[in-house]
């Protein structure tokens, strides 16, 4: 009996011992390799790599320049069938609705790119290193580029501050008005010019100048035309920038970040992704989309055949105007000179947005057509000046400095004074807006500049005026805010 | 505890009596094998004298009154009586039966008489396995256990299967929690030869296993040795040869020239073949494609034991190529398995069970867009496979071929991949009995395995394609996967009084799994060949500052206590109640600890003193069940914010990576809560001839665990490498019943045959989704279109989301007066499809899309039968599934792609066809997700037939044999459905998203020739 009863207490205390041995603090373990992003930014590099984070958002806007264009007079919408990416269709017919994953896509990946650089601004008192401003300055400066963009598609706005949006703010932050998103966006503009350097600490990031200019485009949109001036008038000033003189070199590889590039989207052909991310791609995936249908030949690779200029367009250019050829480039002509083959796609017009291209010899590695390195222009210096006489103009300030500036952009064109303009007043107004397309076709900017210059309802076919100015909001968001948003009008 | 029941221990007896006594001597044999069964409990009934057999099936029982009855009891076995009437040697041969009531079935922690058992429990018999003879353990389960739904996702060799129990109750991983031998395993790679047993815990009864059981709980039990038997040394083996079960019905050269003149014409486009005489039938590319493909299988073992130990090895071998691809796509599993068990002491036992697995798996890319079958599908028949220089033919690089169809032999010969898995796991088990009623038992089950993967990405060209490689890459991966299950836990077991049976276990399980993976990339293999494609020779890197290299390391735990107890009263009236407490690293600090409840209760009815046991009535169970159970099976550390998301950007021409917010975290995480409910009837009827097994059951699935759930993209949930949290945030109901009858007798005695049928109703319904829209979608169909499977609040998980169509507009007075279809996306002609205006607002656009389908399948049935004629055996098992829909989803929208035949009935003027619209290179409404594309996948398989031949005992035993058998059998032989597709019973298992069909790789049809030896 006492074995017994020695056994048993061995038994129950040998029991009891890995009973308690297996505490609950088993279970407390840290996740492995991982970082918690609420305890983050405790060194400078921390915020650089935060940086890049809220950088890598503007690759995802290749959408917005395609889309700028389709919706405009200077394309179509293209690709292989009618059926082919339904959301581009749609666009250039002015049939969308608020079901359109590619509108979806911008509201989402321009809002991600704000949710970025806010990430950085929620924390931006965490901890101190010298240079500190540059970054925070580089972080509105890209805020304020995402603000735009959204601001440009879609109106008002939910905004938060210098705070992430959250689950449920969709519920209960409402869509700021269009000039609170643009009192943002100046704001954060005119902070970014007082701490930017004229020269950027490495290639590719955001300069005062880039802010004065994205600052000056922000003026104009809405119609401050003297503020416009005198901002791009220091950018001016400051000769950072230039006119390269030859067009055609631009566009190409090596004219990447050239002395005309205010400011450039950077994108490579090492990383690519495939179509179930696209903005996950490190390379400019409009290239591929604009890319020559079953394309055979020299110096170009094949692509998607969307985005197809009009004859219109190319019936734009005048008689000697070396943007042309460089700009767009007629399949049949260039076909029958090389020896090219090339497919016909939907809506086939023979032209070719030329200056976002697929260039031969680019690794592309990922994907063919979702992974060409060719940067995007955001702002070239032509558009500053090509801005800022507007501005002059248009806000009856100085129609000489105006002409000055216009006629820059026009003698590079056409490499002689002959072509020089004389007009003033409203005859001016034209032949600036007139200058902007020539000089900025296939670069994203024609629909929104038909439409703050109330251009688009006569020059777009389908337009619906106090409709199609701006687009609809995504269905799906209008559903998440429960109530919250309501949808742009007469969508 | 098998070897508990065979260890009765002799129990001497003295008789003093005046009747006359007898000794009596013989044989227990098993009737159908002819094996001695050793250990049979042999007893006088009425007395206390009981005996039991040697290692050679022998006995001799003395001193047995003459007019009394001897009884034979053998575990799975029936009972057979005997009367005495004279000294003699008998020979007994036991039938074993499946359905035996005395059965033990393993539930995990414990093990139960099947008579007690008060959960809906269904267990498969290794006889079962042996029968259908699946390649993978998963395949058993199909059509053998009510409420039990397998599916395959692919017919690729060593492709994955879904089992799904009761019904899809989460949109989140529905698979079961797998117990091999005590610990968390994985059924996927298990020799199905090595199992012994298969429990399937269906309803409450799981609870025991806490947040792991909401999914239902499937234990497997390997095989072991018996004590006390000689030697058993088996051989078996087949070999045979698989092919397609299913080619599509596909238009030939001439009808596919003939049709796009049409449609090229009805689009305003010149004919493209504008002479297509001398076409002919083209190259049929399914047949291009499809071949016969070989399959072997071998397997040794030896069982044998000792009355102190016994032992079970076995080894296996298993090769299979695929009917697509054929060594491009095959599959090789070598497996060993050593089984022990011995007793330490008098108190100590011992049971150790090790499985070593070797995998080797080359696939291609096998299913939805720019897979092989996709490609067979959309080439033309009018392009042959070799061009005149004998190079593989080009699809044309034109806009009506698209850029993702390729000539699919040029795709398979540029495929190159391996997969090689290998594996250790098993379990060690001591057993303390510490004192009389109490046990303590130690167990300590673990899994490692190392996987190395490759892949050849070959330089190559299909003329502008997307699958076009301008640089050549072999990319290499390295995966160690590790967990140990360990259980300690105390097991009381006690009668008092006469009737009150009690038992009662606590303990503890600690549960950890870790490990990590490894990637690289490396470009220029040399040569370009798959000989020189490894990381060694790829000296190449991608561009600047590109990550060419990446990892991943995992550790997750989980803590759990546990008691539960069982209560029976006259064996009678049965209760048990089980208690588990769960802490996991999956949830959150805010939820880690979940308590999980549960009871049972079963009533024997047929042992009450009013019951009066019939022939016709022989036993009756009822039994009811409760209980909570949870899941856990999401992806890790949901309740953290990390900085995973991917921050690259180019700086100074170099790509830079920074970091930025992965998906959002939600720290309120918690499990999924399955409420589960069942009430059920266990019958024996007609001398047990016939047994019936029927439930109810109604299981609520809250808290539902709904991962990357949609949310407002303000959140930032779409940058690349973010995501949307997974959140509690739905509720789903799954009710139904189950009947289960099998009917087993002997038409004479060399005659013999076995029914079985099941049947189960699922009646599906999601009561809620909790997050602002009030559906969750997903899945995809076509370019671009809308998600077509939604989740919603009083419809079927994952229902199909679309348009109604109402026949095809004949002329263009119905398209006038008919709403307008023009929000669509296009101007609609006569020919086209018509949809119904379903909110009646005069315009078709999305808001008249409504339920037209879902993949859930109503009824889902089993049937199957075993004939024995002497020597001969027959077995056939199959399946069937009602009510199920499928999207078709494999061709392509473009215009010059080949098409199914069923076109050929398309409309093509007033009158000509109310269901298939015309045929147009101009843009249509026609190819918008409707019910036009979604069609009945009901059907009805006979999975397997099976004819074996066994030879006599006299015959083979000279030879030194005890048991040959040879066999032929028939796997999928044939399936009955009106599907169009290739498998009506196909899906990736997804529960929204699922019943797409992008082009599933069909499961082969197989024919095998196998034996069996015993020695």
């Amino acid at each position: 009996m006492k074995k017994y009863i020695v056994k048993t207490s061995l038994g129950l205390l040998l029991f009891t011992t890995l009973f308690v041995a297996c505490t609950d603090s088993f279970v407390d373990r840290e996740p492995v390799y991982s970082i918690d992003s609420e305890n983050y930014f405790n060194s400078e590099d921390d915020y650089y790599k935060a940086l890049i984070a809220a950088y890598d958002m503007l690759q995802s806007s290749y959408v917005n320049v395609l889309l700028g264009e389709i919706a405009s007079d200077n394309t179509l919408s293209g690709g292989e069938s009618a059926n082919d990416v339904i959301g581009f269709q749609q666009i250039d017919d002015m049939t969308h609705t608020s079901v359109n994953s590619n509108l979806k896509d911008i509201w989402n990946w321009m809002f991600a790119g704000v949710n970025r650089a806010n990430y950085i601004l929620e924390f931006k008192d965490k901890t101190d290193f010298e240079g500190k401003e540059q970054i925070i300055a580089e972080a509105r400066f890209l805020r304020a580029y995402y603000h735009f963009e959204l601001v440009k598609w879609f109106g008002p706005i939910p905004m938060k501050g210098d705070a992430r949006f959250k689950l449920g703010d969709e519920k209960i932050i409402p869509r700021s008005s269009v000039e609170d998103v643009y009192a943002s966006i100046e704001a954060d503009l005119i902070y970014a010019i007082a701490n930017l350097n004229e020269v950027a600490p490495e290639t590719g990031r955001a300069t005062k100048g880039a802010a004065q200019a994205l600052l000056g485009k922000a003026y104009l949109y809405q119609d401050k035309f003297v503020d416009a001036s005198n901002v791009l008038e220091d950018l001016i000033t400051d000769a950072n920038y230039s006119l390269v003189t030859n067009y055609n070199s631009i566009f190409e590889n090596s004219g990447e970040n050239g002395s005309e590039s205010v400011f450039e989207v950077q994108y490579t052909d090492t990383e690519g992704a495939g179509f179930g991310c696209l903005q996950c791609s490190e390379g400019n995936v409009a290239v591929g989309f604009n890319g020559i249908r079953n394309y055979s030949g020299p110096l170009f690779d094949s692509g998607y055949s969307f985005n197809v200029p009009t004859q219109d367009a190319y019936d734009a250019f005048e008689v000697g105007d070396n943007r042309r050829d460089v700009a767009i480039l007629n399949i049949v002509t260039w076909a029958s000179s090389t020896g090219a083959s090339y497919g016909t796609g939907y809506k086939h017009t023979g032209f070719f947005n030329r200056k976002y291209l697929p260039r031969q010899g680019d690794a592309n590695i990922g994907d063919q057509n979702l992974t060409n390195p060719n940067n995007y222009r955001a702002i070239r210096y032509a558009d500053v000046l090509l801005m800022a006489a507007e501005a002059y103009n248009r806000g009856g300030i100085d129609d000489v400095k105006a002409r000055t500036y216009l006629n820059q952009v026009r003698r590079r064109a056409f490499g002689d004074t002959n072509h020089d303009i004389s007009a003033s007043g409203a005859a001016l107004t034209d032949f600036i807006l007139a200058e902007r397309r020539l000089e900025l076709v296939g670069e994203g900017h024609r629909f929104f500049d038909l439409v703050r210059t109330n251009r688009a309802a006569t020059t777009i076919t389908g337009f619906t005026p106090n409709k199609n100015e701006i687009f609809p909001i995504p269905i799906e968001e209008i559903q998440f805010s429960n109530g919250n948003w309501q949808q742009n009008p007469n969508y | 505890m098998r070897s508990k029941f065979l260890l009765f221990a002799f129990l001497l007896f003295t008789s003093i009596g005046l009747s006359q006594t007898v000794d009596v001597t013989g044989t227990v044999l098993d009737s159908s094998t002819g094996e001695v069964l050793v250990g049979t409990n042999i007893f006088i009934k009425n007395s206390q004298t009981g005996i039991s057999t040697d290692i050679d099936g022998n006995f001799k029982i003395t001193g047995v009154p003459v007019g009394s009855t001897i009884v034979f009891t053998y575990l799975g076995y029936k009972d057979f009586e005997y009367k005495v009437s004279k000294s003699e040697s008998i020979t007994v041969k036991l039938v074993e039966t499946a359905q035996a009531l005395n059965e033990i079935v393993v539930l995990g922690y414990s093990s139960q008489k099947k008579r007690d058992v008060t959960g809906a429990v269904t267990v498969i018999t290794g006889k079962t396995i042996d029968d259908l003879k699946p390649i993978k353990v998963e395949q058993a389960l199909q059509g053998t256990v009510s409420g039990v739904v397998v599916t395959q996702q692919s017919g690729a060799p060593g492709a994955g299967l879904d089992i799904k129990i009761r019904g899809v109750a989460t949109n989140g991983s529905t698979g079961p929690y797998v117990i091999i031998d005590g610990y968390q395993g994985d059924l996927s790679i298990l020799n199905p030869d090595d199992i012994e047993s298969i429990t399937v815990l269906k309803d409450a009864q799981a609870a025991i296993y806490g947040t792991l059981g909401a999914n239902g709980v499937v234990v497997v039990t390997t095989k072991s040795g018996k004590r006390n038997t000689k030697t058993k040394v088996s051989y078996s083996g087949y070999t045979g040869f698989q092919e397609t079960s299913k080619k599509l019905n596909l238009l030939n050269a001439t009808e596919y020239a003939l049709l796009l003149n049409e449609s090229y014409a009805n689009g305003g486009q010149s004919l493209p073949y504008p002479n297509v005489s001398g076409l002919g039938t083209g190259t049929d590319w399914q047949n291009q494609i499809f071949n016969k493909a070989p399959m072997i299988s071998n397997e040794f073992s030896f069982s044998g034991g000792s009355d102190k130990m016994a032992y079970s090895f076995s080894a296996s071998d298993l090769y299979q190529q695929g009917i697509i691809g054929k060594g491009k796509s095959d599959f090789k599993r070598n497996t060993a398995r050593l089984s022990l068990n011995a007793d330490l002491s008098e108190k100590i036992k011992f049971q150790t069970n090790l499985i070593y697995t070797y995998l080797d798996r080359d696939s291609f890319n096998d299913s939805g867009l720019g897979s092989v079958l996709f490609n067979a599908i959309n080439t033309p028949s009018t392009l042959s496979v070799y061009d005149t220089n004998g190079n593989y033919t080009l699809v044309p690089s034109t806009p009506g071929y698209g850029i993702e169809i390729i000539n699919p032999l040029a795709q398979l010969d540029n495929t190159f991949n391996d997969y090689k898995l290998k594996k250790l796991n098993g379990s060690v088990r001591f057993d303390y009995d510490l004192i009389n009623h109490l046990k303590l038992t130690g167990r300590m089950g673990f899994n490692t395995s190392n996987s190395d993967g490759k892949s050849f990405a070959k330089e190559v060209s299909y003329g502008g394609k997307v699958f076009d490689v301008t640089r050549s890459s072999v990319s290499q991966n390295k995966i160690n996967d590790n967990s140990y299950t360990f259980d300690f836990f105390a097991e009381y077991n006690n009668t008092f009084g006469e009737n009150h049976k009690i038992k009662a276990t606590v303990g503890t399980t600690v549960y950890k799994e870790y490990g990590s993976g490894l990637f690289g990339t490396g470009y220029d293999v040399p040569n370009n060949s798959w000989e020189y494609a490894d990381l060694s020779l790829a000296t190449g890197t991608g561009g600047d500052g590109v990550r060419d290299t990446y990892s991943y390391a995992y550790d997750e735990r989980r803590l759990s206590f546990f008691g539960f107890f069982e209560y029976a009263f006259n064996g009678k009236y049965l209760l048990t109640g089980a208690l588990r407490r769960d802490l996991s690293t999956k949830f959150g600090p805010e939820n880690r600890v979940a308590i999980f409840p549960s009871f049972t209760a079963g009533w024997v009815v047929s042992d009450e003193n009013f019951f009066k046991q019939t022939k016709a009535l022989n036993f009756l169970k009822l039994r009811a069940s409760y209980g909570v159970l949870g899941n856990d099976q999401i992806r890790n550390n949901g309740y953290v914010g990390s900085l995973s998301g991917e921050a690259t950007y180019v700086i100074n021409g170099s790509v830079v990576n920074g970091t930025a917010v992965g998906v959002l975290p939600n720290p309120k995480l918690q499990w999924e809560e399955a409420k589960k409910f069942d009430i059920g009837v266990d019958l024996k009827m007609f001398d047990e001839k016939v047994s019936i097994t029927s439930d109810y059951f109604s299981e609520t699935r809250d808290n539902l665990l709904i991962g990357n759930i949609p949310v407002s993209g303000i959140t930032g949930v779409y940058a690349p490498g973010s995501g949307s949290p997974t959140i509690n945030a739905g509720a789903v109901r799954n009710r139904g019943l189950e009947f289960a009858i099998n009917y087993e007798d002997k038409i004479s005695e060399s005659m013999k045959f076995k029914v079985g049928y099941n049947v189960t109703t699922i009646d599906n319904e999601v009561l809620e989704v909790n997050n602002s829209t009030g559906y969750l979608e997903g899945g995809s169909f076509g370019v671009g279109q809308l998600y077509p499977v939604r989740m919603e609040a009083g419809q079927p998980m994952g229902y199909f989301y679309g348009y109604q169509t109402d026949g095809i507009f004949q002329n263009q007075a119905e398209i006038d007066a008919h709403p307008s279809q023009a929000a669509l996306g296009a101007a609609t002609s006569p020919g086209d499809i018509r949809y119904k205006d379903l909110n009646n607002d005069g315009v078709i656009n999305q808001n008249d899309r409504t339920n037209i389908g879902d993949p859930i399948a109503n009824v889902t049935m089993g049937f199957n039968f075993t004939f024995n004629y002497k020597n001969l055996d027959l077995t056939s098992y199959s399946y069937a599934s009602l009510g199920n829909d499928m999207i078709r989803n494999y061709e392509r929208t473009l215009s010059d792609v080949n098409r199914l035949n069923y076109v050929l009935d398309r409309w093509t003027g007033e009158g000509t066809s109310n269901s298939v619209p015309r045929v147009t290179t101009a843009a249509t409404n026609n190819n918008v997700l409707s019910d036009y594309f979604v069609e009945d996948a009901s059907f009805l398989r006979i999975q397997n037939i099976q004819l074996g031949y066994s030879f006599s005992d006299n015959l083979i035993n000279k030879v030194g044999l005890t048991k040959l058998r040879l066999y032929t059998s028939v796997n999928n032989v044939y399936t009955f459905t009106k599907y169009r597709g290739f498998d009506p019973a196909a899906t990736n298992g997804s529960p929204i998203g699922g019943g797409i069909d992008y082009g599933f790789y069909p499961t082969p049809r197989t024919f095998i020739l196998g034996i069996n030896a015993n020695f």
